[in-house]
């Protein structure tokens, strides 16, 4: 039974006096653990289809399921507490909380969640250590550069124990050794906590890194293959 | 779906956040509390000045009047007449002695006269008073300019003001007739020496009374058939030595002494004109306060709301992790509940330091007003007030403050909790 179920999937929405087709007859399946990139040109729907999966917005029709919840049947505070709880999120930049330090922007969601005030520091403290900042913990996002404000973002989706994690265009901000360095650090901990991601990108390197490739052009899946970037050799996935 | 689980802004972590987002821009916080501080202060000052100069003119009313508590016969202040009088002063002032009242009573006679000197005659008020413990009669022996206050046993002796001794062209030493209207049509006079002239500022009083000794004025309650062994007065004047207690003393004097021929009043409902015009004072001052609170609302509502508008992305950042609009609006309204907490207490250190300077060491309005326009409403202001400011006021303006303060941070909260996360995170 896949994670995630996406059937007909549609979006439009009105620019002024024009009506925009974001999204088309999308259809898509993500099995517990997948580690797959929805790449695309700008404008693909890229951003507005994670943005439906993550119940930040909502489709015009079709139906989105994680985890046997059907998340297009959510009223908005429900759906509010469901990202809380189910979903972890990075976005592309302005990811963390200015007045809280790295450490407590790893804890916030987590104090949110309810969780107690201990576990949440030694889960944070545990995360940020796994991406690398355990030195730099206590300093403010303003304190950090690019890179290591992304990897903090990881560390707070992950520690928050999320079913999927979305991360739209992660790396868009960083240079080639830090995006590829935050793709790696996703890479292993989804290995290694069995965490589902979904990240958006249109950076090559960032891609092959990916397990599985979704392209997207105009609103629709044009492509979804398996990747193995040890071998580099692809399959079709059956949709 | 069945969400068990909510998310939950523990008040720690909301007032952390709350107090580091409020310090977030140090400047236009500090700017803010001292705009607010400052206008707090002026209000304190306008308040504590307006305060201290009508409770000066009270005081001054009370003394110069006819005390704190006033007995006299029924009717007599709607229209006052020679004729009305207590007859049994001595039954009255043993029954308020029991009281064991703290304070003086002091009785007093009023009658309406004609004063004559060879050179003219002009109407008068005789008021006649016990002894030398008469506040008004302390106060207006301070502002002699000839001669000396009645001693006591002097039958003969009158005290007038500058105002009277001019139109009657009268002197210390001088004799002045005084003529008084009889109940049945008849007139009965009195001879008066003059043993000193006051001047006291005030036209209502230097023109037209005349102070005795209250014997000297009970010879004319007699020739209306009144009888000397009761003691008879117009009236007793009560002061008392805490003005705070006026209304426990009031309820013990009116079940003493009330009857249907006498009735006890309050310095309230004897000088309705004071208390209108400290009204109209008091609105002046209200008008000011409002200024400041306009003041105040725009300060705390530029501070949240700008720092709202400007961290749209980041409340939709929060809300696109899981924070409920309802906790949104908890952390936007704690932070001017903050604001506001802050405020006060920068307000009193400001606005209570300038009250205690200037109750200390008094504002002199002696330049400002000239010479004879602390004069109003038949009583005057003392020149130099000190300002001052009751625990009732105190709480007033701080729940004014804290309440005008708190609502102006209503509409960011609302404007924050209404960020959606899409359209935040796009920008």
């Amino acid at each position: 039974m896949a994670l995630l179920t996406l059937k007909d999937i549609g979006k439009r929405y009105r620019q002024g006096e024009v009506e925009v087709q974001a999204l088309s007859g999308i259809n898509l399946e993500i099995n517990e653990g997948e580690f797959a990139a929805l790449v695309g040109p700008s404008g693909s729907g890229k951003t507005t289809l994670l943005n439906i999966i993550g119940g930040l917005d909502a489709a015009s029709h079709g139906t989105t399921q994680l985890n046997n919840i059907d998340i297009s049947a959510l009223k908005e505070a429900q759906l509010s507490d469901f990202r809380l709880f189910q979903l972890g999120f990075v976005f592309q930049s302005y990811n963390l909380v200015p007045v809280l330090s790295a450490l407590e922007n790893v804890e916030l969601v987590m104090v949110l969640q309810g969780r107690h005030k201990k576990e949440c520091r030694q889960r944070a403290h545990h995360y940020l250590e796994l991406v690398g900042l355990k030195e730099v913990m206590q300093r403010r996002p303003s304190a950090l550069s690019g890179g290591q404000q992304q990897r903090v973002a990881v560390a707070r989706a992950l520690a928050a124990g999320p079913r999927l994690v979305l991360a739209d265009e992660p790396t868009a901000n960083l240079d080639s050794e830090n995006a590829t360095a935050l793709l790696d650090i996703m890479h292993t901990l989804s290995h290694e906590d069995k965490t589902t991601f979904i990240f958006s990108t249109h950076d090559p390197r960032v891609m092959d890194r990916a397990e599985r490739i979704i392209t997207l052009q105009d609103g629709k899946i044009v492509n979804d293959q398996e990747h193995h970037h040890e071998h580099s050799d692809k399959h079709e996935h059956i949709n | 779906m069945n969400v068990h689980k909510h998310s939950h802004l523990p008040f720690w972590m909301l007032l952390t956040l709350a107090w580091r987002n409020l310090w977030r821009h140090r400047k236009r916080t500090i700017i803010t509390l001292s705009s607010i501080a400052i206008g707090f202060g002026l209000a304190v000052l306008s308040i504590g000045i307006g305060d201290g100069s009508h409770n000066s003119l009270i005081r001054n009313a009370i003394k110069l009047g006819e005390g704190h508590l006033t007995v006299q016969p029924r009717g007599y202040l709607e229209a006052p007449a020679n004729h009305k009088y207590l007859e049994d002063g001595l039954a009255l002032s043993k029954s308020m002695q029991t009281l064991k009242l703290a304070g003086t009573i002091e009785p007093r006679i009023s009658l309406q006269v004609l004063s004559s000197t060879a050179n003219n005659s002009v109407g008068a008020a005789l008021e006649g008073l016990s002894h030398e413990n008469d506040p008004r009669g302390i106060m207006l022996s301070n502002e002699l300019v000839k001669g000396e206050w009645i001693k006591p046993g002097d039958l003969r002796g009158i005290v007038i003001g500058e105002g009277m001794a001019r139109k009657l062209k009268a002197r210390v030493g001088s004799k002045v007739v005084i003529m008084a209207g009889k109940k049945g049509g008849d007139s009965q006079a009195q001879l008066g020496r003059v043993r000193g002239i006051f001047n006291s500022q005030v036209p209502e009083m230097d023109d037209y009374l005349i102070f005795s000794d209250i014997q000297f004025a009970q010879r004319f309650l007699e020739g209306e058939g009144a009888e000397l062994s009761r003691q008879p007065v117009t009236r007793f004047a009560i002061f008392l030595d805490d003005p705070d207690t006026l209304y426990h003393w009031k309820d013990k004097i009116k079940a003493a002494v009330e009857s249907k021929a006498v009735i006890a009043m309050d310095w309230q409902e004897m000088m309705p004109q004071l208390v209108q015009f400290i009204a109209i004072d008091d609105a002046g001052n209200y008008v000011f306060l409002l200024l400041i609170l306009i003041m105040v609302v725009f300060g705390v509502l530029n501070t949240v709301l700008m720092s709202v508008l400007e961290r749209a992305r980041e409340f939709g950042l929060l809300r696109a992790l899981g924070l409920s609009r309802r906790s949104l609006l908890m952390l936007v309204f704690c932070e001017s509940l903050i604001l506001s907490l802050l405020a006060i207490v920068v307000g009193w250190i400001v606005g209570g330091g300038v009250h205690l300077w200037f109750s200390q060491h008094g504002i002199d309005f002696t330049a400002m007003i000239g010479e004879g326009g602390n004069v109003m409403m038949g009583t005057f202001m003392d020149p130099v007030i000190y300002t001052e400011l009751s625990w009732d006021r105190v709480t007033q303006l701080t729940t004014i403050i804290f309440i005008v303060t708190l609502a102006s941070g209503i509409y960011p909260a609302i404007k924050a909790a209404r960020v959606t996360p899409v359209e935040a995170l796009r920008t």
